[in-house]
């Protein structure tokens, strides 16, 4: 059955939990673990940030830090070998950009299934995913 | 395939930058008409009365006198009383520190091994960007304006009893910081209340605190962090540029165009050109101030003792006898935030593994923007009379400064001009900061474009409007931020004393050992 696994699946999270909960479906999907990728996306640092305004931290010192932060997180639940990328920007146009960089064939992600208010606010992120990928995504909910 | 995707991409914000300039095209010239026709008419007048609408509910909430019609409005004597307890119950910390504070803002203590981002100056200097704003010129005449001479003595004593509590918000602020997984620091008075209150076993009440006071901070940064300053700056402006009274829809719409260049990204350079020019405007607005001193030198302690007179005595004044400490009261906590409890969020980035040493370096800041500065101001404002002239009754504000400075120095209102929009543009810049934390602690990172949108609007609201509306939902705002804060601070006032003996103990005896602190754990947020 190895021709219906998939070759490359990015899996968004953001450090909370329910996000990590992308990553078993996620791995159901490949023969391979190495297929998982993975990408958190940070924003910006505000231009009034004492670290910005005196430029003390670079972007990136910040990406390299999270980088050994979810390497660590990930291996506590078990999971070796996925690679992680950091970006920083937008959330949802960076995860656009890196999925076709790396040609993913699916995203796996995780509906934070807010109602009301703060759906109108936040909910937006895997909704405008859905909308601009040019692969099949997977929304957990 | 990946070309027409990233276009895609691209697109879909793109429609989204076309939609608001449509909207603002269809708009602008709606204001503009609107301007034309007598003031509070049309769309600028709607907004005008929008605003007082609100002043009106808020000043229902937060305004109520204590102890009758000519009492002391409540919130006034809330930070009035925080500032008083924080200087007992520490032990007038705010002279005994003085010292140490100066000799840890020159380096002496810096450890590079500390976890934080920034130097305890660097702290310092980027907390005083947000502090010696346009309040510093304009806040201080309209303190003399309301209160008499005698608010400028009020001030002065706001300053040095708030560098208490100022002590007090930033120990904590330092102290219950979060590192985050990138290695940057969260701080400010949304953790110290929701994790310090926690570690007391008071968390519901933390976290309600925490709530409250990220919804106030989030709401006053759009008054006295941004309206208030685009009123003034344009004040300060238009009074030396005449052909833009009628324009304000212009000057609100190209300040806020700049502070969107720096606050949405793009453009940081500016935010770090104002940070470098605010210092030398400050040097450069001090040394005038000195000047006219010099000038009319034998009128200098009349000046002083008017001021102190006055503050005892001031009758038929609006407020009755305590008129002028309120008002005095009220426009220092406006322009050097103790007990407000924003300047923590600033300081929590300090590098230092002792959270008292930052408290204490905190502390110079009402000493520098109000004890120093806004009294610097006070005195030209008095000693050359102005606010007295009965033919200048109509100036307030940033006008009546500039108009005090005109009687010595004639050109002086060009460089308020410049020096207030530079003052105003960067503690704009410090207070969309403060007002973002805050607006992420409670809807998350990914939506503080939101946020910036709204201050955005903000600015240009600020501009067009008149200082009435303005400077009264900036003060109801600011002063409301003090209610959860202090709160929180009382609560945990043990624990700053506590800590404050050990830290002092140890300094004393010649061992500085850094001690495990709880906060320096990386702690998640969403």
């Amino acid at each position: 059955m190895s021709w219906l696994k998939r070759k490359s699946v990015l899996i968004p999270i953001d450090f909370s939990d329910l996000s990590y909960q992308a990553l078993e479906p996620a791995k159901e999907q490949v023969e391979n673990i190495s297929a998982l990728k993975l990408i958190h996306v940070l924003s910006p640092l505000h231009p009034a940030d004492p670290a910005a305004m005196w430029d003390t931290v670079s972007d990136q010192d910040r990406k390299q830090k999270v980088r050994a932060f979810t390497r660590d997180k990930l291996s506590e639940m078990g999971y070796d070998d996925i690679h992680i990328e950091v970006a920083i920007g937008d959330p949802m146009s960076k995860i656009m950009d890196y999925a076709q960089e790396i040609d993913a064939d699916l995203i796996v992600m995780s509906s934070h299934g807010r109602k009301g208010v703060s759906h109108f606010l936040m909910g937006s992120v895997a909704e405008q995913v859905v909308r601009l990928s040019h692969c099949p995504v997977l929304i957990l909910k | 395939m990946k070309q027409l995707l990233s276009r895609k991409t691209s697109l879909f914000r793109l429609k989204h930058y076309l939609y608001g300039l449509a909207f603002l095209l269809i708009f602008l010239p709606r204001v503009a008409f609107a301007q034309d026709d007598a003031a509070p008419a049309g769309f600028l007048g709607s907004i005008e009365a929008g605003v007082q609408g609100i002043v009106d509910i808020l000043n229902l909430i937060f305004y109520f006198k204590v102890g009758g019609e000519n009492g002391m409005p409540f919130i006034v004597l809330w930070l009035v009383i925080g500032a008083v307890f924080f200087t007992f119950r520490l032990k007038f910390i705010n002279i005994r520190a003085f010292k140490h504070a100066i000799d840890v803002v020159r380096g002496k203590y810096d450890s590079e091994e500390d976890e934080g981002d920034v130097s305890h100056f660097q702290a310092l200097a980027a907390a005083l960007s947000g502090t010696v704003g346009i309040g510093n010129i304009a806040g201080v005449a309209i303190a003399i304006r309301l209160g008499g001479p005698g608010a400028a003595f009020w001030m002065t004593m706001a300053g040095f009893l708030g560098m208490s509590s100022k002590f007090a918000e930033c120990t904590l602020g330092q102290k219950y910081r979060v590192i985050k997984p990138d290695g940057t620091v969260g701080g400010g008075p949304m953790y110290y209340l929701s994790r310090g209150l926690s570690a007391m076993g008071m968390a519901p009440v933390g976290k309600a605190l925490a709530v409250i006071f990220a919804v106030m901070c989030a709401i006053g940064s759009l008054g006295i962090g941004n309206m208030f300053q685009a009123n003034q700056a344009f004040a300060a402006v238009s009074n030396v540029l005449p052909f833009l009274t009628s324009l304000s829809w212009l000057f609100g719409i190209i300040l806020a165009l700049i502070v969107g260049l720096v606050i949405l990204g793009g453009i940081e350079r500016i935010g770090a050109v104002a940070g470098v020019l605010v210092p030398v405007m400050a040097v450069i607005y001090a040394l005038a101030c000195f000047w006219v001193m010099l000038v009319k030198l034998p009128e200098v302690p009349g000046a002083i003792s008017t001021i102190i007179t006055t503050a005892f005595s001031p009758e038929a004044l609006a407020g009755g006898a305590i008129g002028a400490l309120v008002i005095g009261f009220q426009r220092a906590a406006f322009s050097n935030e103790a007990g407000l409890g924003s300047a923590a969020i600033a300081h929590s980035a300090a590098k230092t593994d002792e959270p008292v040493r930052e408290g204490i370096v905190a502390l110079l800041e009402p000493f520098i923007d109000t004890m120093f500065i806004c009294n610097l101001t006070a005195i030209v404002i008095v000693l050359t009379g102005v606010y007295a002239d009965p033919t200048a009754t109509d100036l307030n504000g940033a006008q009546l400064s500039a108009a005090s400075f005109e009687t010595v120095i004639s050109w002086f209102p060009y460089v308020i001009a410049v020096a207030g929009f530079l003052f105003a543009l960067s503690t704009m810049i410090s207070w969309s900061y403060y007002g973002q934390q805050s607006w992420a602690f409670l809807f998350g990172e990914s939506t503080t474009n939101i946020y910036k949108g709204i201050f955005l609007f903000c600015v240009f609201v600020g501009a067009v409007v008149n200082l009435g509306p303005v400077l009264e939902f900036s003060d109801i705002m600011a002063l409301a931020m003090s209610l959860p804060n202090l709160l929180g601070c009382f609560l945990m006032s043990g624990l700053i004393a506590r800590e404050l003996t050990s830290y002092m103990d140890r300094l004393k005896s010649g061992e500085m050992l850094p001690e495990p602190q709880v906060a320096q754990e990386t702690v998640l947020r969403r």
